[in-house]
Order: structure tokens, then C-alpha cells, then sequence
């Protein structure tokens, strides 16, 4: 058993990997293909030629593409990304200070998201067909198709501008450094509620579908009524036989969800101008910052990565058919 | 007996009150293309340079807006759609579709059109103000070129327009002279340089139905042209998406081995990846304009199409059919589109329409971040973007664009699960 685990995790890992090649791939072909200069994406052209002369070495750009494409890879495991033009600081110094709160706020978020779309999966699911099952299932498709700015905007409106409830934007007041600790927490904490229902509302829809969904698909399964027949209460078969089979593929599209949730909190850091990886890499792009446009991407997609591989080893804790079977 | 209204029906009604609400501007736009045709016997070439996209486009939406009838009519037996019981995304998207094909009927307007601003910034929805109407120095008499390109310029709007003045309120009129408004400001302006009716100098009123941009540009004009923009990249973007999709599908199901596994892994890369920042690295990487965001877009959504012919491809090359033709030596290009693409078109036409809502929603994402097509054609998201800056004091600039966004999208979506449902009748959702 032990034995059969570990294959399957080192066959995940093997799988991952290759990923991990092939988005560095993307990355290069995307780098060599695009127009300009390819010392620019990695250092400002402000500086003197001198410099880029030197990063072009450095880089290796001045040599065949093969080799090129060798120290690309050598660099981006180093983590060697080149020099932000706006921040003159490596490429991944940068990255890493804002990722943090990106990391945070998905986080948070992502808690938020599978909680409540649980009991509200759960709580429908025993009130097939009534009212407030239609209701919610048709306002759960509303908004998934609201975009989350829209969203963002319009709670912004309605309740920051209308209702002084809450700030517009930013992560501190104003007056942040004379507060103390607890205040300090409070007051992020009061920022960070907007954002966080405009972040989670999609994944709540998204989440509360796909698990309706499932409760449902197990709900009319043969072995639900053998159950019943044997005179199991609702209840017990609910919590016992219907939750846990419906638990096993949600997994899956959790990790799935994690890269939406990425973009989400890109738009919602754009909206509430929080200090995040999403708003850092809209900024570089405005500006035109070559290198940390593509250590963005890389972290983000770096992110995607370990996720998925997290949520591969979670599922096979959870549903050990798999490791019976020769599912990749 | 209740009576159930049906699709055919319903769009007869638009029909009917674009005619009842646009009577005026339909008739300007047959006379200015009858007098276009005339003017082709007098001056061939002269009369060929006039013509320009929006020239064009008011031609077709006119053909089309005539054509529409007809087609009802014979049509509204054959086609099973229209003969369905109206629901709300259906009229939703009957109502797109001729907003969209019809653009310069129902609306007389330019979206960037700008004037007075001190008068026409941020008007509140359904606020009127009073339109001067100058008289144009009519310079060249007897050409008829220039003739016909001021009547052209009275129909089709363009950006500027020097004829008319925008003003708040009218205050004395005399015989010489008359005074008006803007923001506070008097001004005055000789009598004789305005078009008389009646001997009275001609003052209209003018409505901005949904108000008003920072810009004073109309924000109902800018919807519909908005509107288009959407829909053109969708169905650009969901065409790359389709040819993409299909062909690698079809080459990683059918050839298997290698290509099949780098591609596959490939899409479940792209798959798991936050679009967006690879959408935001190819704008970075390559200039942003329209074409390249339907484009991008179009490369970034193909995956689950793949995934999905993919799938069928596999399970369809071991039948006998796709052998045989196999074997009598056809084609690996006919055999996609005339064996295989039949047999697995409806879940790629639902995929496809899933695709279009997800690419409307990226685009205007785009364009809210400010990385879209930018300020040279209206959009919806950056029309919520703007009116994000102006949230305090007007509303009518983010509920508007942002409730057309919401309405299209989930009408998009229900659309789409209804086709699903339509397509396998068992699965019950």
C-alpha cells in the first residue's frame, strides 16, 4: 500500500515536472518570438549600453538558440529573472514581496469559497425543489456570470460610496502608522471584506453548481434507494454515503479553480488598488516592464503547478480507488 | 388558455417598434441612399470614394432591416428556433442580434461623438438639453458631390459636427439675436446665422437617453457600438478557438503516440493556467490592438474544444466507418469534417457557445484593466472603468455597461445549458 502511494506520488511529480518544462518552453518560444530587442525583456533600456552588452552575455542572447534556450532554463531554476526597470531590483526580490498578500487574500478566499458553498450545497440539496432551492440555484447562475469587476464596482458603489460601510481602495487608511497592533489588524481587516466578496462570489457559484451537481447525479443512484429501503434515516445516508461520494471529484476542480481564483484576484487587486501580484503585474505591463511581466507570469503559472500537484496528492488520499487503477 | 409569445413573433414585434420609434431615421437613411444611387449616374468615380465602413454598414443594416420580415415570413415555419416559446435569454439575444446588425438604425448617433462639454459632461439619464441648429456655409452650389457629402454628414454623424450648439437653456429671443446658457455662462449668437422654421430660429430638444460620459459622449450610442465590438471578438475569438481545437483534437486523438501526450499535456497546462496573466504577457510581448486581443483570445480558449474532440476522436477511430473511409483512401481532412465532425457536433456547438461568453467576459476584463482595444472603439469594460472614477457622482456610467455585461453573459450561459439539455435529453440539470 505504502509502496503503491509513493509510485503514484513520484508519477504525479514526473507529471508535474514535465509541465513545469513545458511552461518554460512557452515562455521562451513567447520571448524570442516576440518583436524588439531580447536583451530589453530582461534589463531597461534606459541604462547604458554598456550594461546590456554585459546582460547580454550574462543571458547568453548572443549565442545559438539551443544554448540559449539551456541557460534560459538554468537561470529561471536559479531563479534568475533579470532586473525590474521600475523597481531596480531583481526580477524575483520583487515578485516575492507582493506575491505574499496575493497569496493571503487566495487563501482567504479559497476557505470562504469551499465553506460556504458546502452548507449551501448541502442545505439545497435537502430542500429539493422548494423555493428557496429554485432561488438559489438560479441567483448561483446569475452570478457566475457576473464578472467579478462588475461585482466589485457595484458593491463599491453600493456600499462605500452610497452606505459609507466600507473604504474604495487601498489596504491601510490614512492614519495607519499611529494605530496599534489590534487596530492595525482591524483596519486591515476592514479593508480586505470587499475584496474578498468579490473574489469569492464567483467561486461560490462555480463550487456551489459543480457540488449541487454531483449531490444530485448520487442522489439518484441505485444504491441511495437500497439504503433507504433498508430504512436508513435521510440523514444518516446524507452524511455518510452521499457527502463523501460527492466529495472525491470536487477536488479536482478545486485545483482547477485555484488558477481562475489567480486571475480573480489579478481583476480584484486592479479594482480595490490592493498591493498584489495581480496589480504589480498590470503595472508593469503599463509601463512597460519587460522582465517582471514575465516573472509574473512564471510565478503565477509556478503557482498552478504546486497547486494541482497538492490537490493530485489530496485526492489520493481521499479516493484510494485510484491508486488500484492506472489513472494518470 | 394562456397564450405563449414565440420567438418569430417576438421579433416581429422589435421589428414593428423600430419602425414606430425610428420612423424619421429610416426614411433619412433610404433617401440618403437613394440619392448615393443617383449620384452613381452623375459621377461614377466621385461617388465610389464616398464609400467608407459606416456608409457601407448603414446600406446593410438597411437591407437587412427590410429583408427581416420577409425572412420571418417564410422562414418561421422551417426554423425549429423560432417557433420555441420566448424565454428570457432568447429575447435577450434576438434583441443583441438586432442591436447588432442594426446599429445605425436604432441609434442616429456616433459613439465618440463629442460637443460643449461644460454642457453635455456627466447628464444624468433622461436629461434634456436644447440643440442650436447653425446654418452650414453651403460653398460649392451646383456640384453635386458636395451636395450629396453634406446631406451624408447631416445622416451619418461624424466625430465633429460644427452645425449645432448645445445649450442648457434659451433665454431671450429677439430678433437679431438670441441668448443661451452654458453652465451659468451667457452667450449669444446672431439670428441670422441659425436655420429658421417658420421664421422663428430652429431649437430642438435633445435627450441622452442613458446620459452622459465624462466626455459628454451618449452613453446609449456607446452601449450599441459597444455592443458590436463584443460580439466581433467573440465570434473571432471562438473561430480561432473552433479551428484550433478541432484540428489538434482531431490530429492528437487520431495519430496518438507522441503528439498526443505533448498536446495533451500542453492543454492541461494551459488548462490549469490563470489565463489571464498569459493573456496580459502576449498583449506585454506583442502590441495590443483588436486584432491581437481576438487573437489571444482565441489561442487561450481552445483546450476544452480539445479535450473534447480529443476524447470522441479516440473512442470514433476504432468504428468501422472512419476504417473504411480510412481504407478507400480518403483524406484525413475529409474525414474530419464529413465522418467525425457530424457525429460529435453537439457538444462542440455547446462548448462553443460557453467559449463565446468566457471570451465576451475576458475582453471586457481586458478592456477594464486597460489593456484592451483601447480608447479608438467604445467597450464595455472600459466604459466601467471610467465610470469607476466618476463613482461618486455617476451611477448611470457603471450600471449601465455593467448591466449589459451581466444580462449577456447569463443569457449566454442559459442558452447554453438549455442547448445541452436539448442535446442529451437524459441529463438532467
Amino acid at each position: 500500500m505504502n509502496n503503491k502511494f509513493s509510485k503514484a506520488v513520484i508519477k504525479r511529480l514526473i507529471s508535474s515536472l514535465i509541465t513545469l518544462f513545458l511552461l518554460i518552453s512557452l515562455l521562451f518560444i513567447l520571448i524570442r518570438i516576440s518583436p524588439g530587442n531580447p536583451a530589453q525583456k530582461f534589463i531597461s533600456p534606459e541604462l547604458s549600453p554598456e550594461i546590456a552588452q554585459k546582460v547580454a552575455e550574462d543571458f547568453k542572447l548572443n549565442d545559438p538558440l539551443p544554448e540559449q534556450y539551456l541557460s534560459f532554463i538554468g537561470n529561471l531554476i536559479q531563479g534568475d529573472l533579470g532586473i525590474s526597470y521600475n523597481y531596480r531590483m531583481p526580477v524575483t526580490l520583487v515578485v516575492w514581496e507582493f506575491l505574499s498578500f496575493t497569496l493571503v487574500i487566495a487563501a482567504i478566499s479559497f476557505l470562504v469559497q469551499i465553506i460556504v458553498s458546502y452548507y449551501l450545497a448541502v442545505y439545497t440539496i435537502q430542500k429539493q425543489n422548494k423555493n428557496t432551492d429554485n432561488l438559489i440555484s438560479s441567483l448561483s447562475l446569475i452570478f457566475y456570470s457576473t464578472p467579478a469587476f462588475v461585482i466589485g464596482v457595484l458593491l463599491i458603489y453600493l456600499l462605500a460610496v452610497q452606505v459609507d460601510l466600507f473604504p474604495t481602495s487601498g489596504f491601510t487608511s490614512l492614519d495607519y502608522d499611529s494605530l496599534n497592533y489590534f487596530e492595525k489588524l482591524l483596519d486591515k481587516i476592514h479593508h480586505l471584506i470587499l475584496p474578498l466578496i468579490t473574489l469569492s462570489i464567483a467561486g461560490i457559484a462555480l463550487f456551489y453548481r459543480y457540488l449541487r451537481d454531483n449531490l444530485e447525479d448520487i442522489y439518484h443512484q441505485t444504491f441511495i434507494v437500497q439504503l433507504r429501503a433498508n430504512g436508513l434515516n435521510e440523514n444518516t445516508i446524507l452524511r455518510k454515503h452521499v457527502i463523501p461520494n460527492a466529495i472525491g471529484p470536487f477536488i479536482s476542480v478545486a485545483g482547477i479553480e485555484l488558477g481562475i481564483l489567480l486571475g480573480g484576484t489579478l481583476i480584484t487587486e486592479v479594482i480595490f488598488s490592493l498591493p498584489g501580484m495581480g496589480r504589480l503585474t498590470i503595472d508593469s505591463i503599463l509601463t512597460r516592464d519587460y522582465p517582471l511581466i514575465i516573472g509574473c507570469t512564471f510565478a503565477a503559472g509556478l503557482l498552478m503547478i504546486l497547486t494541482n500537484f497538492i490537490a493530485d496528492l489530496l485526492k489520493l488520499k481521499i479516493d484510494k480507488r485510484l491508486l488500484r487503477g492506472n489513472v494518470i | 388558455m394562456k397564450f405563449k409569445l414565440k420567438i418569430w413573433q417576438f421579433t416581429s414585434a422589435i421589428w414593428l417598434l423600430i419602425i414606430l420609434l425610428q420612423f424619421t431615421r429610416l426614411t433619412e437613411l433610404a433617401v440618403l441612399w437613394f440619392k448615393y444611387f443617383s449620384l452613381l449616374f452623375n459621377d461614377f468615380d466621385g461617388a465610389l470614394t464616398l464609400l467608407d465602413f459606416k456608409f457601407i454598414d448603414s446600406l446593410l443594416s438597411l437591407i437587412i432591416f427590410i429583408l427581416t420580415p420577409l425572412m420571418l415570413i417564410v422562414y418561421h415555419r422551417r426554423i425549429r428556433f423560432l417557433n420555441h416559446n420566448l424565454n428570457f435569454s432568447s429575447g435577450v439575444i434576438i434583441i443583441l442580434l438586432i442591436t447588432f446588425l442594426m446599429a445605425q438604425i436604432i441609434t442616429r448617433g456616433n459613439p465618440d461623438f463629442q460637443k460643449n462639454l461644460s454642457v453635455t459632461k456627466h447628464l444624468s439619464p433622461l436629461s434634456k438639453v436644447k440643440v442650436l441648429h447653425l446654418k452650414i456655409e453651403d460653398s460649392s452650389e451646383g456640384n453635386s458631390l458636395n451636395k450629396f457629402l453634406l446631406y451624408k454628414r447631416k445622416i451619418l454623424r461624424e466625430v465633429f459636427n460644427e452645425s449645432i450648439i448645445y445649450a442648457d437653456s434659451i433665454g431671450a429671443i429677439t430678433s437679431d439675436k438670441i441668448l443661451y446658457h452654458q453652465k451659468n455662462i451667457m452667450k449669444e449668437i446672431p439670428a441670422d446665422k441659425l436655420i429658421k422654421d417658420n421664421g422663428e430660429p430652429l431649437v430642438t430638444t435633445k435627450t441622452f437617453l442613458l446620459g452622459t460620459d465624462e466626455f459628454g459622449r451618449d452613453t446609449f450610442t456607446r452601449l450599441v457600438y459597444g455592443l458590436r465590438i463584443s460580439l466581433l471578438v467573440g465570434i473571432g475569438a471562438v473561430f480561432i478557438s473552433f479551428l484550433l481545437g478541432i484540428t489538434l483534437g482531431f490530429i492528437a486523438g487520431y495519430k496518438g503516440g507522441l503528439i498526443d501526450m505533448v498536446l495533451n499535456r500542453f492543454a492541461e497546462l494551459l488548462l490549469a493556467f490563470p489565463v489571464i496573466y498569459l493573456v496580459v504577457l502576449i498583449l506585454a510581448l506583442f502590441s495590443s490592438s483588436l486584432f491581437a486581443v481576438v487573437i489571444v483570445l482565441g489561442i487561450s480558449g481552445w483546450m476544452s474544444l480539445f479535450k473534447i474532440v480529443r476524447g470522441e476522436v479516440n473512442s470514433l477511430k476504432q468504428k468501422d466507418y472512419i476504417q473504411t473511409s480510412k481504407l478507400l483512401g480518403i483524406k484525413s481532412n475529409k474525414i474530419l469534417f464529413r465522418e467525425i465532425l457530424p457525429v460529435i457536433i453537439a457538444p462542440v456547438i455547446v462548448n462553443l457557445i460557453f467559449q463565446f461568453s468566457n471570451v465576451i467576459l475576458a475582453e471586457s476584463a481586458l478592456s477594464y484593466l486597460g489593456l484592451g482595444t483601447g480608447d479608438s472603439y467604445p467597450s464595455w469594460g472600459a466604459m466601467i472603468q471610467s465610470g469607476q472614477e466618476y463613482i461618486t457622482k455617476a451611477w448611470w456610467m457603471i450600471i449601465f455597461p455593467g448591466g449589459c455585461l451581466v444580462v449577456t453573459l447569463f443569457s449566454a450561459n442559459y442558452f447554453g445549458r438549455r442547448l445541452n439539455k436539448f442535446f442529451n435529453p437524459r441529463l438532467d440539470i
